[in-house]
């Protein structure tokens, strides 16, 4: 069986949700654009918990180690890609 | 007692460090000024409005003698107001605080807070100082790494309420029969309390504490009145809690002048004084809302936006979610021209507040109703 590989938009969407970033559009979070930090989302720290958490729910991908996270959560590509290399088929 | 990097697997060396930016970094600092009494000024170098205050501040007015600690709150009128600490109030509550959990024994501490704080010191660093054992910490913890870590024997572990709702939410098939938790800056729901307990068997004790009065009282689990510590006499004064205890602070900077602390220390909280030892918080006298373990007033919010251009009136009102880890949500109403954008909106809260994120929900096209006295009491869509 065939992996269903989610799009950047799947991502957002749920990020949105989730994060309960109601007033952010999808178009306004660029693919590229980092999601922590002054220059980019302007998530936090508790943000990256609840990120995990909607990530390991939503798509079963575990990210076990926080380590590892500057580089998975640098934007919604990374995070996308992450994603869809780490999911079961 | 030894600090290890649990990033960097290794143990570190208690040391002095100049400008320390990573948690470890900050640990290593204050324990070197706590263990060697050299007065320290603990404060979080993400929040620029808060930087900006302390560079305006001459040396001599922040350094006091006699103090071992100035720590900052996050002010809840735009200011923040510096609180002054002696190692005296540190190490007589740290001996409170054990004393409460002295039913079990632990090798080492695992902190997940920032050592910027009076949590993460008081508590984070002095207590295993105390306890002389190692404290274990990282710059960033997932739930699934703590729970590898409170699995082991003998741990305590130093955290927030986010965590503990997220160890609710993996409910990994663990337990932490033989470690415990000590959670702060926010209230834990009971319910929450109960599922973890259950899940893990494991024990939490929240910790009622603010700044200026260091711990005032504690509960167990699913308990819902707060017994005081040892030591803290409790009153109330309109309802609201009056402290008094060797941990109060005896000095506080407010807005660049030293004031002192005569006790009784009238906190802002709305209580219910059960007996000479125990009481029950029933709400808070101000519209705080809490982020990141810090109080922020709506009030002051509310003055950030309307010094904004083209901004009338605002009228902020929160909203609780308990499914979320920032479980509060602040509705904003506009009353506005042009209209407040949220994009804008998050660029000036992190002017202010820093690598917070702060949840938010903006209402355009609205009327902020007053009262005959001018005080905002409501809004309706135009």
């Amino acid at each position: 069986m065939e992996k269903h590989l989610i799009t950047t938009t799947d991502l957002k969407t749920k990020i949105i949700d989730g994060l309960g970033l109601e007033d952010i559009g999808i178009n306004e979070i660029e693919d590229d654009m980092p999601l922590f930090g002054d220059d980019g989302l302007g998530l936090d720290s508790v943000d990256a918990i609840e990120l995990t958490l909607i990530i390991e729910k939503e798509f079963g991908v575990k990210i076990k180690d926080m380590g590892e996270s500057e580089n998975i959560f640098a934007s919604s590509n990374s995070l996308v890609s992450y994603i869809n290399e780490n999911q079961a088929n | 007692m030894k600090i290890y990097d649990m990033d960097e697997k290794c143990y570190v060396d208690i040391a002095k460090v100049e400008n320390p930016t990573t948690k470890v970094e900050q640990l290593s600092d204050a324990l070197y000024c706590f263990e060697n009494n050299i007065f320290d000024v603990i404060y979080d170098k993400s929040q620029p409005a808060l930087v900006k205050y302390i560079n305006s501040l001459d040396e001599n007015i922040l350094k006091q003698d006699g103090f071992q600690f100035l720590y900052f709150t996050s002010g809840t009128t735009g200011l923040p107001t510096g609180v002054y600490k002696t190692k005296e109030n540190s190490v007589k509550q740290a001996e409170a605080l054990l004393k409460t959990i002295a039913d079990m024994k632990f090798n080492r501490v695992v902190t997940t807070v920032p050592f910027v704080h009076i949590y993460g010191i008081d508590i984070g660093a002095v207590v295993p100082h105390l306890l002389d054992v190692d404290v274990w910490t990282k710059e960033n913890f997932l739930p699934e790494e703590l729970a590898i870590e409170a699995a082991k024997e003998g741990t305590l572990v130093v955290t927030t309420p986010v965590f503990i709702k997220a160890l609710n939410r993996i409910k990994k098939d663990v337990k932490f029969s033989n470690s415990m938790f000590l959670t702060s800056t926010a209230p834990l729901p009971l319910e929450d309390g109960k599922e973890f307990r259950e899940n893990y068997d494991c024990s939490v004790s929240q910790l009622f504490a603010s700044t200026e009065t260091g711990m005032m009282g504690h509960k167990r689990d699913d308990e819902q009145i707060l017994t005081a510590y040892d030591g803290v006499s409790i009153g109330e004064s309109d309802n609201m809690l009056m402290v008094s205890s060797p941990f109060v602070t005896k000095k506080v900077l407010n807005k660049g002048i030293i004031e002192d602390i005569i006790p009784p220390f009238q906190t802002e909280d709305i209580v219910e004084i059960l007996s000479e030892h125990e009481f029950q918080l029933l709400g808070r006298s101000s519209n705080l809302v809490k982020v990141a373990g810090k109080r922020i007033s709506t009030l002051q919010i509310e003055n950030i936006i309307e010094a904004m251009d083209g901004i009338d009136a605002v009228l902020i009102k929160i909203r609780k979610d308990e499914r979320a880890l920032k479980d509060e949500i602040l509705e904003i109403y506009v009353e506005s021209k042009k209209g407040l954008d949220a994009k804008v909106l998050r660029a000036v809260l992190k002017k202010h507040f820093g690598s917070m994120n702060i949840a938010f929900k903006i209402h355009n096209g609205m009327e902020i109703t007053r009262s005959s006295v001018g005080k905002k009491i409501g809004f309706k869509e135009l």
